[in-house]
C-alpha cells in the first residue's frame, strides 16, 4: 500500500517537474501585459502572434531550420555508410572510430564552439554560417551513426550476400536491400538529429555574426534587451513543434524502438 | 555431361591467419546431387562460400563448366545459394523476392511475371505470392528461398543445411521436394549437412569432410557399408571401434583378449551387430533406452563402453544388471592399417 503511494508520488513529482515548466511557459506567453511574468498579467494571444512578425526571429528561425535540415542530412550521408562499414566489415580500429565519432557528444559543446571559432573562423576566414553548418553536422553525426548502427545490427548480413548472388553489385545490394530495411532507423536518426541541432545552444554561442544567429541564441539576446512575453510564447511554440514531430514519428514509425 | 562440371583444384581457404581448408581437390559431375557432410566447424560453409564467390581462396582454382572463375565476382558466376537462414528480403512480397534477380537482368515485365508464377508454382507457393516473408511459416520461407534461386536457372545450386531449421515432418517433405526439383531441372546441386541420414537419403554422392580435408568420397552405399577410415566408420554408425592387437581388441579403458584374428588396425561393429545376453564377455548395463522397435544399451565392459541394440521383443536388462555379450568377428568391419577396409568373413 505504502509503496504504491510512494511510487505514485514519485511519478507525480516527476511529471510535474517535466511538464510544469512547459505549462508555465505556455501561460507566461499568454500574458496580456508587457513583461514576462508568472502568473500572467491577464490573458491574450497577442504575443503568440507577435513572434511571427519579429524580423530577427524570422531570420534566425530560417537559419536554424536550414542547419537542422541540411546539417542532419549531411550527417546521415556521412553516417549511414560509416555505420554500414562498422557493422559489416571488420575494419581496423572499428571500436576507436565509434569512440571518435561519439566525441562531439562527450566534449562540452562550448569547447567545440570555441575551437571552431578559434581555428576555423578566425584564421581561415570560414564564414560563420559555414562553421555553424560544420558544427551542427559534427554534432548530429554520432546520433546518426549510433541509431543507424542499431538498426543495421538487427539486419542479417546474409541478405546482402543473397542479393549479390542474384546479380546485385555490393552497392546495389545496399540500396536495394539494406536501405529499405533500415528506413525506420534512418528516419528516427533524422528526427533525433533535427531536434538536437535545432535546440543546440553551447556550440552556437560562439558562432554568431552580424545577422547570423541560430534561433535559440537569438532568443537569448532578445531577452537581454527586451523582457516581454514573446520569448515565452516562442518557446512554447517550439516545444509544441517538437512534441508534434515526435508524436507523429512515434505514431508512424514506432520511433521509440530506435532511440 | 561433364564429370568435372565444378572443379576445385588445390583450393586452400583461410580466415586471416586461421586456415580452415588446407588443400581441397573435388570434382562434381554435371546434374548430380552431392552432399558435403561433416561435423560442425569442418569447413562446409566455408567451402560453399568459396564456390559461390563470397570468399576468395588463398590459393588454388575453381572451375565451373570448364571456365576458371576463381577471380570472377560472386554476382557474375551464375551460382545460386540457399542460405541456412533463408536470407529473404523482408520488405518485399514473396512475388518480388522471386522476381528480384530476374528484374536485375532487365527482363521485360511479362517475362518476369510468367517466370515468377512458374517458380512459385513449382514450390507450391502460388497462392501466397502477395505475402511478406514474415507472414509465412518456416517451411514456406524455405521453399520461397529455394524458388528465388531456382528461377535464376543457376548453373550450380548450393544449399547450406537446407533442412536443418524444419521439423521432422517438414524435413521429410522437403527432402522429397528437393529430389523432385533436382530431377526435373537437372541442376547440379551441392548441399551441406551434418546429418548422415539426410546425406544418405538424398545424395548421389557424399563428400565426407573432416577439418577441411576430404575423408572419403563415394556413393551413399559405399560410405555406409565400406567406410574407409575410423572417422568415416564412426560417422556412419559403427559406434564400437577398437584397435586390434595380438588377437585382442583395445578400448579406451582396457583390452579384451579373444580370438580377434585380424591384421593390425581397427575392428568396428554397429550396435546391432553386438550380441547381448550370451557370449564370452561380461559387462554391466549402465544405460538403457527404448527406441520403438529396438532397445539401446550402453554396456560398461573391461575395455570401455559398448553400444548395443536388441529387438524390443528380447529380454530386457536393467541398469546395474550384469550381462554377457559377444562381438562376433564374422561380419565385423575391418580397417587394416594403411589399406582398404574389408568385411570379416562369416
Ligand atoms: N568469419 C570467420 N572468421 C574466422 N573463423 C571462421 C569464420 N567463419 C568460420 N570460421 C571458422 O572456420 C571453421 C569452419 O567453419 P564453417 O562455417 O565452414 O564450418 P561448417 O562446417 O559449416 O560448420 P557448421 O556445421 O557448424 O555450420 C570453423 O572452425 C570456424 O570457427
Ligand atoms: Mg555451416
Amino acid at each position: 500500500m505504502t509503496s504504491k503511494w510512494t511510487s505514485r508520488l514519485i511519478i507525480g513529482l516527476t511529471l510535474t517537474f517535466l511538464i510544469g515548466p512547459f505549462l508555465i511557459i505556455i501561460l507566461a506567453g499568454m500574458s496580456a501585459g508587457d513583461f514576462l511574468a508568472f502568473p500572467p498579467d491577464g490573458l491574450s494571444l497577442k504575443w503568440y502572434i507577435k513572434v511571427f512578425t519579429v524580423e530577427s526571429f524570422q531570420k534566425s528561425f530560417a537559419l536554424s531550420m536550414f542547419l537542422a535540415v541540411f546539417g542532419t542530412l549531411t550527417a546521415l550521408v556521412l553516417g549511414v555508410p560509416a555505420a554500414y562499414a562498422i557493422s559489416r566489415y571488420d575494419i581496423p580500429f572499428g571500436e576507436t572510430i565509434k569512440t571518435v565519432v561519439a566525441a562531439p557528444i562527450i566534449v562540452p559543446g562550448i569547447i567545440v564552439g570555441l575551437a571552431l571559432l578559434r581555428y576555423l573562423v578566425i584564421p581561415l576566414g570560414f564564414t560563420v554560417t559555414l562553421a555553424l553548418f560544420l558544427a551542427h553536422t559534427a554534432l548530429v553525426l554520432p546520433y546518426a551513426v549510433r541509431v543507424v548502427l542499431s538498426s543495421l545490427n538487427n539486419l542479417e548480413s546474409d541478405m546482402e550476400e543473397a542479393a549479390v548472388l542474384l546479380g546485385c553489385s555490393r552497392v546495389g545490394a545496399f540500396t536495394r536491400v539494406v536501405l529499405p530495411n533500415i528506413q525506420g532507423g534512418v528516419l528516427a536518426a533524422f528526427i533525433l538529429g533535427f531536434v538536437t541541432s535545432f535546440n543546440q545552444v553551447p556550440v552556437s554561442l560562439f558562432l554568431s555574426g552580424p545577422g547570423v544567429r541560430t534561433l535559440p541564441i537569438d532568443m537569448l539576446s532578445y531577452m537581454e534587451i527586451t523582457f516581454d512575453p514573446s520569448v515565452a510564447a516562442l518557446s512554447a511554440l517550439l516545444a509544441f513543434l517538437s512534441v508534434v514531430i515526435v508524436f507523429v514519428a512515434e505514431k508512424f514509425l514506432g520511433f521509440s524502438r530506435y532511440v | 555431361m561433364s564429370d568435372r562440371f565444378v572443379s576445385l583444384q588445390k583450393l586452400s581457404l583461410a580466415y586471416g591467419q586461421t586456415e580452415v581448408v588446407p588443400e581441397l581437390d573435388l570434382d562434381i559431375r554435371e546434374g548430380e546431387l552431392i552432399a558435403l557432410l561433416g561435423p560442425s566447424g569442418c569447413g562446409k560453409t566455408t567451402t560453399m562460400r568459396a564456390i559461390a564467390g563470397l570468399m576468395a581462396p588463398k590459393t588454388g582454382k575453381i572451375f565451373i563448366d570448364g571456365t576458371d572463375v576463381t577471380r570472377t565476382p560472386a554476382n557474375k558466376r551464375g551460382i545460386g545459394l540457399v542460405f541456412q537462414s533463408y536470407a529473404l528480403f523482408p520488405h518485399l512480397s514473396a512475388f518480388e523476392n522471386v522476381a528480384f534477380g530476374l528484374r536485375l537482368k532487365k527482363m521485360d515485365n511479362l517475362e518476369v511475371t510468367s517466370r515468377v508464377e512458374h517458380g512459385l508454382n513449382t514450390v507450391g507457393l502460388a497462392h501466397l505470392a502477395a505475402r511478406k516473408p514474415a507472414e509465412m511459416s518456416g517451411g514456406q520461407q524455405q521453399r520461397l528461398s529455394l524458388s528465388r534461386s531456382l528461377v535464376m536457372e543457376p548453373k550450380v545450386l548450393l544449399l547450406d543445411e537446407p533442412l536443418s531449421n524444419l521439423d521432422a515432418r517438414l524435413r521429410l517433405e522437403m527432402r522429397t521436394e528437393l529430389q523432385r526439383l533436382q530431377r526435373e531441372t537437372g541442376i547440379t546441386m551441392v548441399f551441406v549437412t551434418h546429418d548422415q541420414a539426410e546425406a544418405l537419403a538424398l545424395a548421389d554422392r557424399i563428400v565426407l569432410m573432416k577439418e577441411g580435408v576430404i575423408e572419403q568420397l563415394g556413393t551413399a552405399d559405399e560410405l555406409y557399408n565400406k567406410p574407409a577410415s575410423k572417422f568415416a566408420a564412426d560417422f556412419f554408425g559403427f559406434e564400437n571401434i577398437f584397435a586390434v592387437s595380438d588377437a585382442g581388441i583395445v578400448g579406451n579403458k582396457g583390452s579384451l583378449a579373444g580370438t580377434f584374428e585380424a591384421q593390425d588396425g581397427h575392428l568396428a561393429w554397429r550396435p546391432g551387430a553386438v550380441v547381448v545376453g550370451k557370449g564370452p564377455y561380461e559387462g554391466t548395463v549402465t544405460g538403457v533406452a527404448f527406441a520403438g522397435e529396438q532397445r539401446e544399451y550402453v554396456i560398461e565392459a573391461a575395455l570401455g563402453q559398448i553400444k548395443a541394440t536388441t529387438p524390443a521383443t528380447d529380454k530386457r536388462y536393467e541398469i546395474g544388471d550384469s550381462v554377457a555379450f559377444d562381438l562376433p568377428l564374422a561380419g565385423a568391419w575391418h580397417l587394416p592399417e594403411g589399406r582398404q577396409g574389408v568385411l570379416m568373413a562369416k
